[in-house]
């Protein structure tokens, strides 16, 4: 996992420390990893573990404490429009109609509105809230809230999107309807996405990398590749026994816990 | 569609319609009853409550016939005058003192130390009822309108500054963090983030002033102006003319009602949203 010339997002032995001296609290240590160009990487950790913390410091939202993030080989000095971010909790603007909070990157640029306003209507269209154009977020359902927001943040084409927990105040059918429609976007648009998510499930079947992400100090103890079509259907036996896998590797906060935890039967499962 | 029928087909107005109708019913009731009361308070001759407060039957004929004009001669003005003028003084102070302080409010939060430094003094001015600037805004501004205004601005204007202040301190950090990550220049960010989040706040409080800026304004009128709402209250106390004095309690009740609702409209209107 060393740094890769041709990433277009990555970070070599990052780390996040809060607080001084005795009270230092290091949340993240050593984390190398890069995104290319297609990458769909999603971050698995418990709730409180750090990944949030390593998507701010992706995203330039937060400075490491040590190591670097490079974003085009270049290091990252702050926060761009190039590296879209999708927040936990939606961060509409309630003041602004769907159609005004997809076009406000613009907007808030200085854009003139017939400059972006075929591309914001392509955008309402790709995400499907063409009847809710001229709704406003309180009259919107949570899940589309989460489509305006992707929609905001896709609309002025960043070159990696960052999405934290963008699902998890959701319910299990709005959650799966969101993710089906995420994976959608992402091979359309061809973006590269990082996606954090406490979610196993969600975990495996969104990305095409998957990286778990310990507890305090927060390092990545597991990769996964998740690119094989059994890891699209969540009822595959090959999905569900990486879920379970990946449960118990969260709870023993350890690469090798299923061996410890169910030795006999994860051992042959593993060996297929 | 009509009304009614609008409201059968969706359910959502006509709870907030019927709720209206209650309210308003319920508003009117009580003014009725409380007529009735005065009425009957005021049946009586021997009552000597009725010297100074004559009841509606014998109080609202001798209103008519005056034609609502207050004074002798050329001083007299009619009643609507005297609305108009007062109304007049209490908006101007209060769309200022609104204005400047969502203005000043921004300016301090740009800087940690313009913070530090002036927000002592504003908590140091906020207190001082309005009413307390009067004879010194006779002094400097004169018998004059600008008086009134000034007075309503000092009323209003520190304590809306530190709460548009607050109002910035409040605003999630999502919201700005988005508009920054998004590409926004710095004075678009203040001009389309900063400023449509703080202002249902600041005008809030800007209805919740206006009780004070309203008492404040009648006080001056009552003190030194010669003309406006209070003068006709004083009008009828230095004429003991207790029908006068009635017209004058009456017309402030029902105008500063009305202006409230007016601020609400306004609120619902134009400032609905929560950050």
């Amino acid at each position: 996992m060393s740094q890769v010339p041709s990433a277009v997002l990555s970070c070599h032995n990052l780390g996040k420390s809060f607080g001084r001296d005795r009270r230092r609290d290091t949340v993240l240590a050593d984390i190398n990893l890069s995104l290319q160009q297609g990458d769909f990487v999603t971050i698995l950790g418990q709730s409180g573990g750090g990944k949030s913390t390593l998507l701010k410091l992706m995203g330039g939202f937060l400075a490491p404490s040590s190591g670097s993030v490079s974003f085009h080989g270049q290091p990252l000095k702050g926060i761009t429009p190039k590296i879209g971010m999708v927040f936990q909790e939606h961060s509409l603007y309630p003041w602004m109609t769907v159609e005004q909070n997809i076009g406000f990157g613009f907007k808030v640029r200085g854009e003139l509105p017939q400059s972006y306003r075929n591309r914001v209507q392509n955008m309402i269209e790709q995400v499907e809230l063409d009847d809710a154009r001229k709704r406003y977020p309180h009259q919107l359902s949570g899940g589309m809230k989460q489509r305006v927001a992707i929609a905001r943040s896709l609309v002025v084409k960043p070159d990696v999107l960052l999405l934290d927990e963008p699902f998890s105040a959701l319910d299990v059918q709005l959650r799966r309807q969101l993710q089906a429609f995420l994976l959608a976007i992402w091979r359309e648009t061809s973006t590269p996405m990082l996606l954090v998510t406490h979610n196993v499930e969600e975990a495996i079947l969104l990305g095409q990398r998957l990286i778990v992400v310990g507890d305090r100090p927060g390092q990545i103890i597991a990769e996964v590749s998740t690119a094989a079509a059994e890891f699209r259907g969540r009822y595959h036996p090959k999905f569900l026994k990486l879920q379970r896998h990946l449960e118990s590797v969260l709870e023993y906060n350890s690469a090798t816990a299923d061996l410890e935890y169910h030795p006999e039967e994860t051992a042959s499962a593993w060996q297929n | 569609m009509s009304a009614v029928g609008f409201a059968m087909f969706n359910p959502k107005f006509d709870q907030s319609w019927k709720r209206s109708v209650l309210s308003v019913t319920c508003g009117l009731i009580s003014c009725i009853v409380l007529i009735l009361l005065w009425e009957w308070m005021g049946s009586s001759p021997e009552n000597p409550v009725t010297q100074v407060l004559p009841p509606p039957s014998r109080f609202l004929p001798v209103l008519f016939e005056s034609d609502f004009k207050i004074g002798l001669g050329s001083q007299s003005a009619s009643i609507y005058q005297s609305i108009f003028v007062t109304l007049l003084r209490v908006l101007t102070g209060m769309t200022l003192a609104f204005v400047g302080s969502v203005l000043c409010g921004m300016l301090i939060s740009l800087s940690k130390w313009s913070e530090l430094f002036i927000l002592p003094i504003l908590g140091l001015i906020a207190p001082i009822a309005p009413i307390a600037w009067v004879p010194l805004a006779l002094v400097v501004f004169g018998i004059s309108n600008l008086t009134a205004v000034f007075i309503v601005f000092m009323g209003v204007f520190f304590t809306l500054t530190i709460a548009t202040v607050a109002e910035i301190k409040r605003i999630p950090d999502n919201l700005l963090i988005t508009a920054k990550n998004l590409g926004g220049q710095e004075f678009n960010v203040w001009r389309m983030v900063i400023l449509p989040s703080v202002l249902p706040g600041v005008f809030t409080l800007l209805r919740l002033n206006f009780i004070a800026a309203w008492m404040a304004v009648l006080a001056a009128e009552m003190t030194g102006l010669r003309d406006g709402l209070g003068a006709v209250v004083m009008t009828g106390r230095n004429l003991f003319n207790s029908n006068l004095i009635l017209l004058g309690i009456c017309v402030i009740g029902i105008t500063g009602f009305a202006v409230d609702r007016l601020l609400l409209l306004i609120q619902k209107k134009f400032f609905w949203w929560q950050v």
